[in-house]
């Protein structure tokens, strides 16, 4: 956030992660800025900051955002889900159990944004075809794996979560 | 800056009817935001919108369809109702950005953002759209064609909120798409994208083309002259009448067009080409 423009607070109450919160965010701040500054949850990253790449993608009720770029007074009375949301008591899900397999990790910066995104496909379509993976990828940058190894632990995911 | 959250059309009003110029309406916020983020844009007060109910809705209205203006892109990329009246704009949607941005962009935002290259509006101008504007004096309607005004620049009044789109559905024996030409196949502008609608009369004979341009000049806009060369001739015997057009197509791309106006005038042919002949297999398919 520019330190020269005066902005005024907004009052946001969000739930993150099931927790409910109210705060008081910057007019101009954007949903990631609150989600990592505010709230400590550094999962969703900043790279491009300009809405392009995907690493910050969170679920904001249910659909894939680019938290760089989203204002979080839009945010207020909505339900937002980050990465540090998706491993319950300690137990990865299905999805990052594949990514754990499949070696979809490398520099990892991309992951959280990568998981969120196929979190929500995987919610919404019950077996995803390889060809709806990759439309559902096309917003987030990965810059090591070549997206292979992304593609078939979703496709695996899927399966597993069908059967 | 201050954030305004107005929770009806009669507050949206009101606050521009406060701020006037100083205000600055925010949706799904996926241009204004990075405008203000990189310093482009320095309005007094953000006026969000996005929590306003009864702007998200599609209905037919007398068969008419009625498109809310906070309809977002996934919406309209996904509805049932827009896939089978008016599936270009289904398609426009789908190419807009990537899921990230269609959750959250809307259509009013892409129609009074007006960037040159914008997806939706071709496929909008073929179904004639009307636009319903509201401000604190009362309520307008005005034709798509008519409000756009050039790259970023339209006839919206800063105390007017876009309320509405009217769209004329797609007819029996027709049928449309939208087709872009882009750098990487999502996540990206268009160089240029085009939209046709094709009515068939029985005999064969095309009766009904209209066709509109994003990325060809300052503003998305209908090409007449390449609609008059389409017109009257016969669907399945002629394909010759479709490499006239785009060649119609590609003169059209103005003087004063974006940079890299001779690449746009090179690949309008081709894109016109896939478009036609999958409108045309689409008829045909329906047993025309």
């Amino acid at each position: 956030m520019p330190a020269s423009r005066s902005e005024q607070n907004v009052t946001v109450r969000l739930v993150v992660n099931d927790r409910a919160h109210e705060l008081e965010a910057d007019a101009g701040e954007t949903l990631l800025a609150t989600l990592r500054d505010r709230l400590g949850l550094t999962g969703p990253k900043e790279a491009c900051g300009e809405g392009e790449c995907g690493a910050c993608t969170v679920l904001v009720d249910g659909g894939p955002v680019a938290s760089c770029i989203l204002a979080a007074g839009s945010t207020n009375g909505r339900a937002v889900r980050t990465v540090e949301g998706l491993a319950g008591a300690g137990d990865l899900t299905t999805l990052q159990q594949a990514f754990v397999r499949h070696a979809a990790v490398q520099c990892g910066y991309c992951t959280p944004g990568v998981l969120m995104v196929l979190t929500a496909l995987l919610e919404k379509v019950s077996e995803p075809t390889e060809a709806e993976v990759r439309q559902a990828l096309a917003g987030n940058i990965c810059r090591c794996t070549g997206y292979q190894q992304i593609v078939e632990a979703a496709v695996d995911a899927a399966r597993a979560v069908a059967s | 800056m201050r954030f305004c959250r107005v929770r009806s059309v009669a507050e949206a009003v009101d606050e521009l009817s406060r701020w006037g110029t100083e205000g600055r309406i925010l949706a799904g916020g996926t241009d204004v935001m990075p405008q203000y983020l990189r310093g482009e844009q320095s309005p007094a007060v953000l006026i969000d919108i996005s929590g306003i109910d009864g702007l998200g809705g599609i209905s037919d209205v007398g068969g008419v369809t009625s498109i809310g203006a906070l309809v977002t892109m996934r919406r309209l990329a996904t509805a049932s109702l827009i896939a089978l009246r008016h599936p270009a704009l289904s398609q426009a949607a789908a190419a807009v950005g990537a899921w990230q941005t269609q959750t959250v962009a809307t259509l009013g935002g892409n129609i009074c953002t007006a960037a040159a290259t914008a997806d939706t509006l071709p496929a909008l101008l073929i179904a004639d759209a009307q636009l319903t504007l509201v401000s604190k004096s009362g309520r307008r309607r005005i034709g798509l064609e008519d409000f756009l005004a050039g790259s970023g620049a339209t006839a919206l009044r800063p105390t007017e909120l876009l309320r509405a789109v009217e769209l004329e559905p797609l007819g029996e024996r027709s049928s449309e798409g939208y087709l872009k030409v882009a750098r990487r196949s999502a996540m990206d502008l268009a160089v240029v994208g085009l939209a046709l609608r094709l009515d068939v009369a029985p005999s064969g004979v095309i009766d009904g083309v209209r066709i509109a341009m994003c990325g060809g000049d300052q503003s998305a806009h209908r090409v007449s002259a390449a609609e008059s060369a389409l017109l009257g001739t016969r669907l399945s015997d002629d394909p010759g009448a479709f490499g006239e057009v785009g060649a119609v197509l590609a003169d059209a791309v103005g003087s004063a067009a974006l940079p890299e106006a001779q690449y746009r005038r090179r690949v309008l042919p081709g894109l016109f080409d896939r478009l036609a002949r999958r409108c045309a297999g689409e008829i045909a398919g329906a047993g025309a």
